[in-house]
């Protein structure tokens, strides 16, 4: 009896550090803002309640689509950019060899980078007087492609979605490594007896070994572009004209730069449902498609 | 993640039709080769390009932007230092990075413990309960967390930034560390509780140190989310005197937007110490995040 109360004790004094700063900052903040969605508030003054007005002003904003489209395209570039990049490298890149790892380290290393940096450094080589994207297209003799990166609203996702690209394939890499490293070389014996190679082997054999790889692969990518902002946010802001605004910006512009808090919590928790629909969807359809 | 050596190609017999195979084979693997250094060095150009750039004169930077540096200057990064603050961010990072560092790998241990290794009613839930802290889009608390500080008066210190940073790092920390103590057999607790060691005692003298291997990546990859953070700082730190570097990088690039050389030199401060510690823990950082990510 003095032992269970004694680790009764124990359990509950060195769970509440973790569970009070967890609950408090990761858990609470979704309710609260569900709840101030219902307000006007300036950030002065008191909280004027509204009801839904916030909710429904959001749903007819044109802007909230756009910003929502917006990153539907982030997440399609980076499902069809991120995970073919990333298969066929680890496909080369599966042997240990010192040049495989070499190539490895470079391709994860914008992982460490600040994503505000990345944002900087891209933002300079789209720049169309000193950036390097024009530079080369002129010194091979591809004028008539040199454009506004960043400020032509027709290319100016694909622009940004780029650098998004680049910056998260390394894990995608080595999830894919690991996964080919994992088929049992009797598979790959057999292949070869079956007169199975090349293109044929990676069809027949060596995918659908790693299918379900390539599965968490995509879901890992879905969640992970849903994340996107700091990059957008340090190369456009959202602009220009809101051309390249996502959720997560267009909730910032709507909220620090016009002190709009209850409109910005409105906006915080379709961010929330959003995700969380994505994230179930592309689990059910990848669940579905196993049997 | 071993290689497997293949003993096989020993046995085939050397004929000259498998030798121009092999021929043919190895000029395949050196195009290949060669290929991927370059992809290699294109994915690595960006950051070439920022410390070539950070060593210019901006009158050079203008006339040729991607040749090496003809005079190497390091006047930009006294400059940046001195100008920018860049001296006063790098504190105020280091600062915040390294609390919230200690609190995630305290509490992080303390509860992995907990979870793995004591059985109790709601243990079920509370596992579930942080799983659910990972899926939460982080961008979706920056106005709640904002009007909840600025409420408890804690908006606009360092506290503002620790506290969250500790909070949603927490539950990839005990992922990681509770799966690798999982691991460590229960017998030397066990003699330790027959020596007449408390919880605590068994806690802080033997799980601690054991767990020192995991805590590193954890410690490594708390490090690298911690220095790159932007959002959380953007929004909660107004005072000049305590942002952070990736703050003052954006504030930098506005105010000296034509200077490059200098902003370059500033953003060559600031990802340094990353890219030294992707330099010396290259294995460590890629494992960990990705353990991390497939947890989440």
């Amino acid at each position: 009896m003095g032992t269970t109360a004694r680790l009764k004790g124990f359990i509950i004094l060195a769970l509440l550090p973790t569970l009070l700063i967890y609950t408090f900052f990761v858990i609470v903040p979704i309710f609260w803002s569900a709840y101030y969605g219902f307000f006007d508030w300036s950030g002065m003054g008191d909280a004027k309640f509204t009801g839904l007005a916030n909710y429904i002003e959001v749903i007819k904003d044109e802007i909230f689509w756009r910003s929502l489209k917006n990153n539907f395209i982030i997440i399609a570039a980076s499902v069809f950019g991120q995970v073919p990049i990333a298969l066929v490298l680890a496909l080369l890149l599966m042997k240990n060899s010192f040049v495989n790892r070499f190539v490895r380290s470079a391709v994860f290393m914008p992982m460490v980078l600040s994503t505000v940096v990345v944002g900087l450094i891209w933002g300079y080589m789209y720049h169309p007087q000193i950036g390097v994207v024009n530079y080369v297209l002129k010194s091979l003799g591809l004028e008539s492609l040199t454009r506004a990166w960043l400020s032509d609203p027709k290319i100016n996702m694909f622009s940004v979605s780029i650098p998004i690209i680049w910056n998260y394939i390394g894990p995608y890499l080595i999830i894919f490594i690991a996964a080919l490293q994992n088929i049992p070389s009797e598979i790959n014996d057999a292949a070869k007896l079956e007169g199975a190679v090349g293109f044929k082997k990676l069809y027949y054999v060596t995918l659908p070994m790693i299918w379900n790889t390539v599965k968490v692969v995509i879901v890992l990518c879905i969640a992970g572009s849903l994340k996107a902002f700091d990059q957008v946010f340090v190369m456009t802001g959202g602009g220009p004209a809101q051309s390249t605004e996502l959720l997560a910006t267009y909730m910032y512009n709507n909220t620090f730069e016009v002190y709009r808090y209850g409109y910005g919590s409105a906006i915080s928790t379709m961010i929330v449902i959003v995700s969380m629909i994505l994230i179930l969807i592309s689990q059910i359809l990848m669940k579905r498609k196993n049997q | 993640m071993e290689t497997k050596t293949d003993h096989r190609e020993v046995l085939i017999p050397r004929t000259s039709l498998v030798q121009n195979i092999n021929v043919w084979k190895i000029g395949k693997s050196w195009i290949s080769k060669i290929i991927l250094i370059l992809f290699a060095f294109a994915m690595l150009y960006p950051l070439y390009w920022l410390f070539v750039s950070a060593l210019k004169t901006n009158q050079e930077f203008f006339e040729n932007p991607y040749s090496l540096p003809i005079h190497w200057v390091f006047d930009n990064i006294t400059r940046a230092w001195e100008l920018a603050g860049m001296g006063k961010a790098m504190i105020n990072s280091t600062i915040v990075t390294l609390a919230a560092m200690f609190l995630t790998l305290l509490l992080g241990t303390l509860t992995a413990y907990v979870l793995s290794r004591f059985e109790f009613r709601w243990k079920g839930p509370l596992m579930l309960f942080f799983t659910l802290g990972m899926l939460i889009p982080i961008h979706s608390t920056l106005v709640p967390l904002f009007m909840i500080m600025n409420k408890i008066g804690i908006l606009d210190t360092y506290w503002s930034l620790i506290l969250p940073y500790t909070a949603f790092e927490l539950p990839i920390a005990i992922f990681l560390i509770a799966a690798f103590m999982s691991s460590i057999p229960k017998a030397i607790e066990e003699a330790a509780m027959i020596d007449g060691s408390g919880y605590w005692g068994i806690f802080f003298r033997i799980m601690l140190p054991l767990s020192f291997p995991v805590m590193s990546t954890v410690a490594i990859l708390a490090f690298l989310r911690y220095w790159n953070e932007f959002a959380f700082a953007l929004v909660f730190i107004n005072d000049q005197a305590l942002k952070t570097l990736p703050l003052v990088l954006t504030i930098f690039s506005d105010g000296f937007g034509t200077d490059y050389s200098l902003t370059m030199a500033a953003m060559a401060i600031a990802v340094l110490p990353t890219i030294i510690i992707y330099l010396f823990f290259q294995e460590q950082i890629m494992k960990g995040m990705v353990a991390g990510s497939v947890k989440e």
